[in-house]
């Protein structure tokens, strides 16, 4: 029976129970939030397609639906209960059993809101007015969880039975113990912190009948405390060792019980080669190179020596949240065709990282000049918030004949710090112009933006054989998992012109064989911030093919009317040093995918940039 | 002990999204009522006699063909036991409808049912369907609950009440059924008042419905 077994190790075994049922919870959670994606979007696109919304106005006599007209004295139409609008016959839906109709859009979104379960959310948040929508207990719990382990760095698995009368001795074990007593606190415990507030509001708690099948349970679990930490304590000092190597040296020895094994499994670790390149590779820095400075331009123009200089002032205005660029004039440029002294320049403007058309501005051509001047104001409509991420890139261009164009240099302002406030950086200035920075040159990386990413190596074996991994039976290349995604969202994308996207993710893993894995998300449209919230799953796959692998995720804009999708900007995930002239993952990336694969069946959150 | 609570628990839940909508239910009652058992009678129709203590919570996923709509049921079962209230309860709020369970045999899991009707309207929202089961109703022989008293405190509650047999498969399948239609109910109340659309065959009068039989299957 349950009760028989010692509370130590059932404490042990809760945290897993409990973990196991927070994970199958969450697979149902993901699927489901899955479908009431699809539910949304079919009735967004419904909507679209019914053209009329109340705020237009249309012609008086036409289904509001199907845009049939309406007829004076046959198929006059009706209104419609949900929206008043005037549909047709054909556009209305008869609630079962009932003559009440609704218009088909009207249908449409109340058979979403049973389908999604907004219906019932609806009503909570009449009593639980803060209560996020779809935010499920489970997810609570499990996000805490992960905060706290997170804290800890370490993953929470179930250490091997070691003896409980392990007792901490030595200063180095107790200050370990005190940097982990996050970790001292039992599931119990750290469920009670999060529910604490809705335990506020019941005092009835307390009234509620013990177990009678258990009596004893009571006065047993107050004596299995002391015994229970010390599970604890040692379930961190094992899981620590993947972590931490510094701090094992002390450790071993100090288990009475087990003098030998500990120290070996230890050297097993430390030998890990999971280990050196996480703890390596994390240091590499400053190699950052930027995997897209594909200028539009880039292959497609002729290069002059760059001379001269460039006027022009930069200014925001709050009223109609433009940032306005003033090119006033150019002097000692260099002659687009040297051969001819000939020189038509002309300034063109983008707000880097968007290298995309829309974000071009261009002033017109001067002609036969070196020292032209424009007087033209390039204006953006753009939040000033937004410009801190943003780059002005100004650069001189030479018109030729058969518009074959000519750089003549180019001035970048990084705006992040530009004070927009200040008169003096309101007011005209004279910039050198420069040569076009070369790739290695480029100290900053172009970001374009933050990908959210939720990621989990799935293991089909029990949580203790997982436990065990680690610990030195190596890495099996038989386990057979999967790799599993969430995109959750991107932001500071480098936005349209109307500053939205049509955006879907690209996922591609490549396996060491040289193998590609596929995988796309979704479009989701009209928005500049998309939450994919996607899942990507790449199945068949072992933790050592992994660690030789790459996962390269990439942000598309989707093309309109059969031109080439934008490339919006992408990341990589691996572990492999990167290959020469090709992508290459972050520091900070690397080190968060190594986490993924050495703590499997655990969701780890990442953010990447987007280069 | 986990092993076993793997063991019970391990087949993969259907992660299709061949169905209408979910419904989140949560079981709920002192330990040892039979809320494991009436779970793995209803999803796995099967049944150990032998008592093993839920660790937490769990749930089960059943998919059900129900007025001309497959609904995902996400079955939550909780543990009894006073030392994990603080987790159950967290999950009372995403629950739409409640199976409060009492052991027929068991004076003291009776009493406790009026606590545990006020944990539901403490945590839980204000359209909260609760069924009041009576379980184990097939050890006629130890009963100490009379169906007269269920039913009396169900009224007083304004539960709808059963008495089942997780063991003899008694009233198991209707529970969940009437559950999920009484849901129904609050649904296209909440949507539309006056528009039983989504219940279909079922209409006002069912709500009130007295003969709803505990007894219609039950042989005791």
């Amino acid at each position: 029976m349950a009760q028989q077994v010692s509370l130590g190790s059932l404490q042990e075994s809760e945290r897993e129970a409990i973990l196991q049922v927070l994970y199958r919870d969450r697979e149902v959670q993901n699927t489901e939030a899955e479908r009431i994606r699809n539910l949304k979007t079919r009735l967004q696109h419904l909507r679209w397609k019914g053209a009329k919304s109340v705020s237009q106005e249309y012609k008086e006599k036409s289904c509001a639906r199907c845009q049939q007209t309406l007829g004076l004295l046959l198929n006059r139409g009706a209104v419609c209960q949900g929206c008043s609008h005037r549909v047709c016959s054909e556009c209305r839906v008869f609630l079962r059993r009932t003559r009440a109709w609704k218009c088909t859009v009207c249908f449409e979104d109340r058979n979403v809101k049973i389908k999604t379960g907004d219906w019932f959310f609806e009503e909570r948040a009449k009593k639980f007015p803060t209560e996020g929508k779809h935010e499920t207990a489970g997810a609570k719990l499990l996000q805490s969880y992960q905060k706290l382990s997170n804290k800890i760095s370490v993953v929470p698995p179930t250490p091997p039975p070691l003896s409980e009368s392990q007792c901490g001795g030595g200063p180095a074990r107790l200050q370990e113990l005190g940097q982990f007593k996050g970790f001292n606190k039992s599931v119990e415990n750290l469920f009670l912190s999060v529910t604490t507030h809705m335990k506020k509001l019941s005092k009835s708690q307390n009234d509620m009948t013990s177990d009678k099948q258990h009596p004893e349970m009571v006065p047993r679990q107050r004596e299995g405390r002391p015994e229970r930490r010390s599970q604890s304590d040692t379930a961190i000092n094992v899981t620590t060792r993947a972590g931490t190597p510094d701090i094992l040296k002390p450790l071993g020895p100090e288990s009475p019980r087990r003098p030998t094994s500990p120290v070996l499994k230890q050297e097993d670790i430390s030998s890990s080669p999971v280990l050196n390149t996480s703890f390596s590779g994390g240091l590499r820095q400053g190699s950052l190179i930027s995997i897209n400075s594909t200028c539009t331009e880039m292959g497609n123009f002729d290069k002059a020596d760059v001379t001269g200089e460039i006027e022009f002032a930069i200014r925001y205005c709050l009223r109609t949240h433009s940032l306005e660029i003033c090119i006033r004039a150019c002097k000692n440029l260099a002659f687009g065709e040297e051969r001819k002294k000939k020189c038509n320049p002309y300034v063109k403007t983008y707000l880097l990282p968007d290298r995309s058309s829309q974000g071009k501005r261009k002033t017109g051509v001067q002609k036969n000049t070196v020292e032209p001047t424009f007087q033209e104001t390039l204006k953006y409509q753009v939040e000033l918030a937004q410009l801190a991420s943003q780059q002005l890139q100004v650069s001189v261009w030479h018109l030729g004949v058969l518009t074959r164009r000519v750089f003549l240099g180019e001035v970048i302002v990084p705006l992040a710090t530009w004070d927009f406030e200040d008169r003096e950086s309101q007011s005209f200035r004279w910039y050198p112009l420069r040569a076009k920075a070369e790739k290695s040159e480029d100290s900053l990386p172009t970001n374009n933006g933050e990908l959210a990413v939720r990621a989990k190596l799935v293991l089909p074996a029990g949580p203790r054989e997982l436990q065990e991994a680690p610990e030195g039976t190596g890495d099996e290349p038989s386990q057979n998992g999967q790799l599993c995604l969430v995109v959750l969202g991107a932001k500071n994308l480098p936005v349209r012109s109307d500053g939205t996207l049509n955006s879907f993710v690209k996922g591609c893993l490549t396996l060491p064989d040289q193998q590609r894995l596929r995988l796309k998300s979704p479009v989701l449209k009209k928005q500049a911030c998309p939450q994919w919230k996607h899942s990507f799953i790449f199945k068949g796959v072992t933790p050592s093919q992994l660690r030789q692998s790459s996962l390269e995720l990439t942000i598309w804009d989707q093309a309109t009317f059969g031109v080439n999708d934008r490339f919006l900007g992408g990341a990589r995930l691996g572990l492999k040093e990167d290959l020469p002239g090709g992508a290459h993952t972050s520091s900070q990336a690397k080190l968060q995918w190594q986490k993924v694969l050495s703590s499997p069946n655990l969701w780890t959150d990442m953010t990447l940039i987007l280069h | 002990m986990a092993s076993a609570t793997d063991a019970r628990y391990g087949q993969k839940e259907s992660s299709d999204q061949n169905f209408d909508y979910m419904f989140k239910i949560l079981i709920i009652g002192n330990s040892s009522v039979g809320k494991t058992s009436f779970l793995f009678r209803y999803a796995d129709d099967s049944f150990t006699p032998a008592f093993v203590s839920t660790v937490g919570i769990d749930f089960k996923v059943k998919t059900i063909y129900r007025n001309d709509k497959r609904i995902k049921l996400q079955i939550w079962d909780t543990a009894g036991q006073e030392r994990y209230r603080t987790i159950t309860t967290a999950y009372y709020r995403g629950a739409m409808g409640f199976i409060l369970m009492y052991d027929i045999t068991n004076e003291e899991s009776f009493n406790a049912v009026q606590d545990w009707s006020t944990q539901i309207k403490t945590y839980s929202w204000d359209n909260a369907q609760v069924l009041l089961v009576g379980n184990k109703c097939d050890m006629e022989d130890e009963r100490v609950v009379s169906s007269e008293r269920g039913r009396q405190l169900a009224d007083h509650l304004g539960f709808e009440f059963f008495e089942a047999s997780a063991k003899d498969n008694i009233n198991v399948k209707q529970t969940f059924e009437r559950l999920v239609d009484v849901i129904c109910e609050k649904m296209s109340e909440s949507l539309d008042t006056a528009d039983p659309a989504v219940t279909g065959a079922k209409q006002g009068p069912q709500l009130t419905d007295q003969q709803a039989p505990p007894h219609q299957d039950c042989a005791c």
